[in-house]
């Protein structure tokens, strides 16, 4: 029964998920800019550079204006603020039809003639009218700086008030956030600021335990119409390493307690503030975020999935196209990086991340997987739905005005002070900076088409202009049913794109909420129609320096009907409303419902964590292999542990075999019914680094044997004795007695199957290797051993296979694929398609019938059973997964040269992939130098290589003797058996977004239905790809056919942090217990409830 | 002093433009060659070479116009060092026909072999064409000869350029790279732009002279130990206390001798290199201002500079030996951790381990070498600085050069006092062994 119940919860759930494929292809996001003359729209930030105002002087020079938005003279029409950093603020008062009349002088609004930068809309005294804060930074007096609020008093006349409310806050300040935090009904603010003068390394541990009187973010509570500055005593961080650009208010763990995203710029890490409810907040984002944005910027939250759960979006600098990749700043230094983590910076990247909301407080950063990470020096990023489908759009503005994180530009200064040294002349820093490339960019647009999935159109719909844009905000300006957007350039007129979308239904908002807080700040709204659920939380405040409509708008695709709205009010209190008609404005009162106490449906997971006495804790390894292989993409040593289980003494508990690594012993334990014993009868050396686990009876005594295949890289020669596979008997006790007349040969060992190559009978061995420790990608010699049934092996490769060195090997099956009776082998690795070696006479050929050669990947691992229950048996490989810099495609593989190029005794790998929308090398300029001394004289200047291709590295005669590789696809798949052939079935979404290093078969909901555990993440790559570790432990229920259906963290109750190796799962009795292998920690146990 | 500096300019001013003077004995072969060879250190500090790649460069651009010059077959004060170092013997003559000029080929072999040896070398092509145009126009060559002359310089280039092929060099890319030490005492990459190690293999490097690297391994330096009264404890007070309270002239030395290549300031997201010329480059300069003051001829100017050169590259591979066999911690690193988190050493701490000091080594092999040409109490001015707006400073002696050089470091705050009086000790053993088999 309880099963059933099970199995029903989760098909329920399967519905919510599918349910909208396909929607957004039918509706077309389309904007238009609004041309100024029509508009009245004239703003301009317009910056003058001159040798008192300029990027040396100031660092925050380009980070450009703010916008806000909303009804200020509550006719029903959204009007327009703009910020300018060195001009004249300018207010726009909406006449409809997307005309605007300038009220700026008569408003008497322009503020002061000081360094502006944010601007939200907020009722702060409650009486209904909306209230401009605004707020100030630059390098003069603190006095010149102090922030206004403007205090509406109706027909557009305003009156500074900042004072008398007591936020005239001279901080450098970013922006106020209004939202009422301790939730006693009246709004309180968040002041988000920043440190003016750049931090010394050393003076870092100095600085962040200190409150910095004008950096320091501050925290003020609403007392009666009164603000006090309460930061210190609410545990809000003040140090001189805040550098705040964006700060975001969302329940993030719905616990009805609004909490706080702030960005950082630099090396301080950004903050999660979680609301603890009693007035205090704490920074929780280590706990929650295990990667950040490093130089974050603007940034965003919403439910992009409709899942109900908000997703955190932080914007970083990195372009999207090769020449900018190379030719700006990108970090590579990993002594720094390790730095940076030691003293505890967390770890930072720079890149957009998204982090995708899996509930409990579990996120998975998949921004690279959904296409959204690389957009440049990015300010404003804002989730809307363009197009009305019911998925939430992203908008982007981006540029920088100078280039001045230009690389050559670094050296350029240096010849340029060195040579007006030499001419005795001095320096000019104002010719320095206008010597700075200015390169404009377009904004970016990405459809978001439901399920997940983003598409960058961002020429196709309407933002192909490059220029400088920063704050931006979002409404429905003309009352259409659609969102248009307002934007702040810089030194170019501000500008409004009407949305002309084919559009879907829609539903606008308007909350009346009581008391102090009439607009509802901080109410959450959910909508559902038919299987949909859409949910927005009310916080006006989001982008960079910006705010957007207090109007909630949702779009409904082909939704004719709303079967409910549920209002979350500020209180807590619940309002219901049932059917309201579509494409229309509704204002809701507030007028909670009785039943306040909504009952949150919560899945039963599958797994529940156990607690273990198991003291297997390898401590964290420092071998770095980019030391001895420079352009590696990750590390080939981190391969462990793997595990087995056999039960060596047959007394009916299991021993489990946990493989070591260089310096850390394999270990071998019995199982007792969840308690571990160390087992006695096994002992290996710290020197291997164990990769293969085999338990088989090789002398059919009825003992399990075991071989251990030796791997690795680590600093093992190539031909390192390290490398020796082992082999032992078991004595019939259970003690396995290691085997010295096992044939010697020094290969690092990916993988190793059972199989009959003789058909004697005996177990033979198939052995295939992975890499030449040094050498990669050198194919290195994979082995057949022949067992002459007394567990005797002698090397018989030459007999069997023609060609040894097949390939960087991972993954091995066997299984007879032509149904003549004798054992065939299937293969999969490194930078090859999965191959069908079948056995003839002549020993094992190979056989282009079984796999399509367009699926070369980076297979990591490979598993096979009867998935679909025909009979025969499947399979399920591992590959990189798409979340991470490297693509590969049919049409631009990822591409692999290798050769001795240089001529000095070493290999050198030389990576190419789809760059931007071309083909260019992976290696940044200082890592090919380093690799190869010809390239120096090559490449003198980033600029050079940032538009070389592999032609311009390499002659065609070099490259045609070099070796040649490629990936086609880095997605894991289902290969389908259907008999002579595998037919290939791309997985589900979450399986790609992490790499696949551990698959474990079991029919884990006992449905009859095999099911299938991934586990994966790669921690050890490139500092320019960074940690993959979106994974968690992913449960895909199969659903027959060959069909999976992901479950969330929540339906699994899986939540493994950590590169996952091996999943071993062991019953005793009834109980089924997993064990989780995660590298460089202690294994996991979870039991299957 | 200025009046001296204008007379001269006055000087050089007259040779270049009266065609009566132009004779070829009338050159000032010694400031011609000191000048051709700036064109190089010019391209060295756009391409940031590190100290010990400045060295292998000027060994090798400075062996191309001696080997060029040793064609003459000339009359030479001291010793061929090439008949005593790890050099095979060239093949003179190079041509059979007759030279007008080997001074006019030495100093464009001096720039091919730069043009190959560095990687922005091809910024030498305006050089070339200047050195051939002044050639021509001053008739030190005919145009009719100039073929000849440019092949001379090619065969001398090619000598050398074999010679830097086989040195080991390109390997140094093919070898693991370091990985900072575990523990305490141990050297990690400092602020503020954490370079990696420089050069952690450079000992792998052919020498020219020094047969056995462990002949010439620094006295042991004071172990790693915080503990009161130890002697590293000491040093490391004496280089925190120092720095705390230089004097005007304590700061002024540190800075005349600073020779860092590449000083990286940031200032937010933006960096910028400040360069100068490295350790090896200033006691170029200075052999230049010797051989000028010492009016030699182009022969022994080409002469000492190559043997500068060399014995710099030499010296250099000794003392980075000792460096990643030691890998010490910088005074900045454990001053930080453990005195003073706001305490700042004058000059940027360079990015590879502490001991022994790379200045105290090379200028005291260099100062043994120049003291043995020029003698013991040879008085200069030494104005290789003054392009960075340093002011000149006069010296009684190399020695004296050299060892303020050495001084200098603790002054700047990034070295401990026994790598500065081991590290002289050592740069004196590699100048004497050198020497006393040219003498």
């Amino acid at each position: 029964m309880r099963l059933f119940f099970r199995t029903l919860i989760l098909f329920w759930v399967s519905f919510i998920s599918f349910g909208k494929e396909g929607i957004g292809q039918k509706y077309q996001s389309v904007f238009e800019g609004v041309p100024a003359k029509k508009s009245g729209i004239t703003f301009k930030n317009q910056l003058k550079e001159d040798q008192q105002n300029n990027i040396l002087r100031y660092e925050y020079f380009y980070n450009g204006g703010g916008v806000a938005v909303g009804d200020l003279n509550n006719d029903g029409l959204d009007d327009i603020f703009f910020t300018g950093n060195m001009t004249g603020n300018k207010l726009y008062k909406n006449l409809g039809e997307l005309k605007f009349e300038d009220m700026t002088k008569s408003a008497g609004i322009a503020g002061k003639d000081s360094w502006t930068t944010g601007v939200s809309m907020a009722d702060v005294n409650g009486d209904g009218l909306l209230d401009i804060y605004v707020c100030y930074s630059g390098k003069k007096l603190p006095e010149s700086r102090r922030n206004e609020l403007w205090i509406n008093e109706g027909n557009f006349k305003f009156s500074e008030k900042a004072k008398e409310y007591g936020i005239d806050d001279p901080s450098n300040s970013t922006q106020g956030l209004f939202f009422d935090f301790d939730n006693d009904g009246d709004l309180d603010l968040f002041l988000l600021n920043h440190h003016i003068e750049v931090i010394n390394e050393l003076e870092f541990d100095r600085e962040r335990n200190a409150r910095h009187p004008y950096a320091g973010d501050k925290l003020y509570r609403n007392e009666g119409g009164k603000f006090t500055d309460i930061s210190e005593q609410a545990g809000i961080k003040g140090s001189a390493l805040g550098f705040g650009l964006a700060v975001i208010a969302s329940d993030i763990n719905q616990d009805g307690w609004m909490d706080l995203l702030v960005t950082n710029d630099y090396i301080e890490p950004d903050y999660l503030y979680i609301n603890k409810g009693d007035g205090t907040f704490e920074d929780q984002l280590p706990d929650h975020l295990q990667h950040i944005s490093h130089f974050s910027m603007g940034a965003d939250i919403a439910d992009i999935n409709n899942d109900g759960l908000p997703d955190i979006f932080t914007l970083d600098m990195l372009p999207e196209d090769n020449e900018r990749q190379k030719l700006l700043y990108g970090p590579e230094n990993y002594e720094q990086y390790n730095l940076m983590i030691r003293q505890g910076f967390h770890h930072q990247l720079m890149r957009n991340m998204l982090h995708l909301n899996r509930g409990n407080g579990y996120f998975s950063e998949v921004g690279q997987a959904l296409g959204i990470s690389n957009t440049d020096w990015s300010w404003s990023a804002l989730f809307f739905d363009a197009n009305n489908d019911g998925n939430k759009d992203l908008f982007i503005t981006n540029g920088y005005y100078r280039d001045y994180t230009n690389r050559d530009f670094l050296k350029y200064k240096g010849d340029y002070y060195f040579k007006q040294a030499i001419a005795k002349e001095k320096a000019d820093t104002l010719h320095l900076v206008t010597s700075m490339t200015s390169t404009p960019i377009h904004n970016y647009f990405f459809e978001n088409q439901g399920n997940i999935q983003f598409k960058n159109l961002s020429l196709a719909s309407g933002f192909s202009a490059k220029n400088f844009s920063s704050g931006a905000g979002f409404a429905d300006l003309d009352n259409d049913g659609d969102l248009d957007l307002v934007v702040n350039h810089l030194n170019q007129v501000s500008e409004i794109f009407e949305n002309k979308s084919s559009k879907g239904n829609w539903i606008q908002l308007a909350l009346k909420f009581k008391g102090k807080n009439l607009s509802a700040i901080g109410a959450t709204v959910e909508v559902y129609t038919g299987s949909q659920r859409f949910f927005q939380e009310l916080q006006p405040v989001r982008g960079f320096q910006s705010s957007s409509s207090y109007r909630l708008h949702f779009g409904l695709g082909d939704q004719v009907k709303i079967d409910s709205i549920l209002i979350t009010w500020p209180d807590q209190k619940i309002q219901k409303l049932n059917s309201s008609p579509v494409n229309q404005l509704v204002t809701i009162e507030y007028q909670p419902t009785e039943s306040d106490n909504q009952i949150k449906w919560t899945p039963i997971p599958l797994f529940e964590k156990q607690v273990t006495n198991l003291d297997f804790n390898p401590s964290l390894s420092s071998v770095n292999d980019f030391k001895r292989q420079p352009l590696l993409l990750t590390m080939p040593s981190h391969l462990g542990p793997i595990m087995g289980t056999a039960d060596l003494n047959s007394d009916g508990n299991p021993e489990v075999f946990i493989g070591g690594s260089k310096g850390i012993p394999a270990r071998m334990y019995t199982w007792k019914k969840g308690d571990w014993e160390v087992y006695r009868g096994f002992r290996s050396s710290a020197d291997f680094t164990d990769a293969v686990v085999v338990f088989e009876d090789f002398n059919r005594d009825g003992a399990l044997d075991l071989f251990l295949g030796s791997g690795g890289y680590q600093d093992y020669l190539t031909s390192d004795e390290a490398l020796q596979d082992r082999f032992y008997l078991n004595d019939g006790t259970g003690v396995l007695v290691p085997q010295s007349s096992f044939p010697k040969y020094s290969i690092s060992t990916g993988t190793a199957a059972v199989l009959d190559v003789n058909q004697d009978g005996f177990p033979d061995l198939f052995v295939g290797g992975k890499i030449i420790p040094g050498r990669y990608p050198e194919f290195p010699e994979s082995k057949i051993l022949v067992n002459d049934g007394r567990g005797n092996f002698s090397d018989q490769t030459s007999t069997y296979l023609k060609n040894p060195r097949i390939g960087m090997l991972t993954g091995s099956a066997v299984q007879d694929l032509n149904g003549d009776g004798n054992d065939d082998l299937i293969l999969a690795g490194e930078f090859m398609a999965p191959k069908a070696l079948i056995q003839t006479e002549n020993g094992f050929e190979e056989s282009l019938n079984y796999f399509d050669s367009n699926l070369s990947g980076w297979w990591n691992t490979m598993k096979q059973a009867d998935m679909d229950g025909d009979g025969d048996l499947d399979l399920l490989l591992g590959n990189f997964g798409i979340n991470s810099q490297l693509k590969a495609s049919q049409e631009f593989p990822l591409s692999l040269y290798a050769a001795d190029f240089d001529q000095n005794g070493s290999l050198d790998p030389i990576f190419e992939c789809l760059i931007g929308d071309g083909y260019f090398p992976f290696a940044s300029r200082d890592e090919l130098l380093d690799q190869m001394v010809s390239m120096r004289s090559k490449f003198t200047d980033y600029a050079s290589y940032s538009k070389a291709k592999i032609p311009d590295l390499f002659s065609a005669q070099e490259l045609q003797n070099a070796q040649k590789l490629e990936i086609k696809t880095l997605e894991s798949f289902y290969f389908e058996n259907i008999g002579g052939e595998f037919k290939a079935h791309r997985l589900p979404s979450e399986a790609q977004y992490f790499p696949v290093y551990a698959i474990h078969i079991s029919d884990v909901n006992e449905d009859g239905r095999m099911d299938v555990i991934f586990g994966g993440n790669q921690s050890q790559a490139r500092i320019r790809i960074g940690k993959i570790d979106a994974g968690l432990g992913l449960v895909m229920v199969g659903l027959g056919e060959g069909q999976f259906r992901p479950l969330t963290p929540e339906e699994s109750g899986l939540r493994i942090k950590g590169d996952i190796k091996s999943i071993l799962e062991i019953k005793d009795g009834e109980n089924k217990s997993f064990i989780f292998g995660i590298n460089q920690k202690q294994p996991e146990i979870y039991r299957l409830k | 002093m200025k009046e001296k500096l204008i007379l001269s300019w006055l000087y050089l001013f007259f040779i270049l433009t009266s065609p009566v003077w132009a004779q070829k004995s009338g050159h000032n072969w010694a400031k011609i060659y000191s000048q051709e060879l700036f064109r190089i250190t010019e391209v060295m500090v756009t391409d940031v070479a590190s100290p010990p790649v400045a060295a292998r460069i000027y060994s090798y651009s400075t062996l191309g116009a001696y080997v060029t010059v040793l064609d003459s077959n000339p009359d030479l004060r001291f010793k061929d060092f090439l008949a005593f170092g790890n050099f095979p013997k060239p093949d003179f003559p190079f041509l059979e026909t007759e030279i007008q000029s080997h001074e006019f080929a030495a100093v464009y072999a001096m720039f091919l072999v730069g043009e190959k040896i560095m990687p922005s070398g091809y910024l030498l092509k305006e050089a070339k064409e200047n050195w051939i145009k002044k050639g021509l126009k001053e008739k030190i060559i005919s145009k009719k000869n100039l073929d000849t002359h440019l092949q001379l310089a090619q065969k001398a280039a090619d000598f050398v350029l074999d010679l830097a092929r086989k040195d080991g060099y390109i390997q140094l890319t093919a070898l693991t790279r370091y990985t900072p030490k575990e523990g305490e005492g141990f050297w990690f990459p400092t602020p503020p732009a954490y370079m990696a190690a420089v050069e952690p293999e450079w000992r792998t490097m052919k020498t020219f002279y020094l047969q056995n690297l462990e002949d010439f391994k620094p006295s042991a330096m004071a172990p790693f130990d915080l503990n009161e009264g130890s002697s590293f404890q000491i040093q490391l007070q004496e280089v925190y206390q120092v720095g705390k309270s230089l004097t005007e002239e304590q700061k002024l030395i540190a800075n005349f001798w600073d020779c860092n290549p590449f000083k990286v300031e940031f200032s937010g997201h933006m960096a910028i290199g400040v360069k100068k010329i490295s350790p090896g480059g200033h006691w170029i300069g200075i052999t230049g201002i010797a051989s000028e003051k010492a009016n030699l001829s182009f022969a022994e100017t080409a002469y000492i500079h190559a043997l500068i050169g060399t014995t710099l590259h030499d010296a250099f591979v000794s003392c980075w030996k000792a460096k990643y066999d030691t890998n010490r911690i910088r005074p900045e690193t454990v001053i930080h951790q453990k005195l003073d988190s706001d305490w700042k050493p004058l000059l940027q701490t360079p990015p590879f381990p502490e001991y022994t000091s790379g200045h105290s080594v090379i200028s005291s092999a260099s100062a043994e070498i120049l003291t043995g040409y020029f003698g013991d109490s040879f008085d200069f001015v030494d104005s290789s600085e003054v392009y960075f707006g340093l002011p000149e400073r006069a010296f009684s002696s190399f020695y004296q050069a050299a060892e303020e050089a050495s001084i200098s470091r603790l002054y700047g705050g990034i070295h401990f006092r026994d790598a500065i009086e081991n590290g002289v000790a050592q740069g004196k053993k590699i100048g004497k062994t050198i020497w006393d088999r040219l003498d």
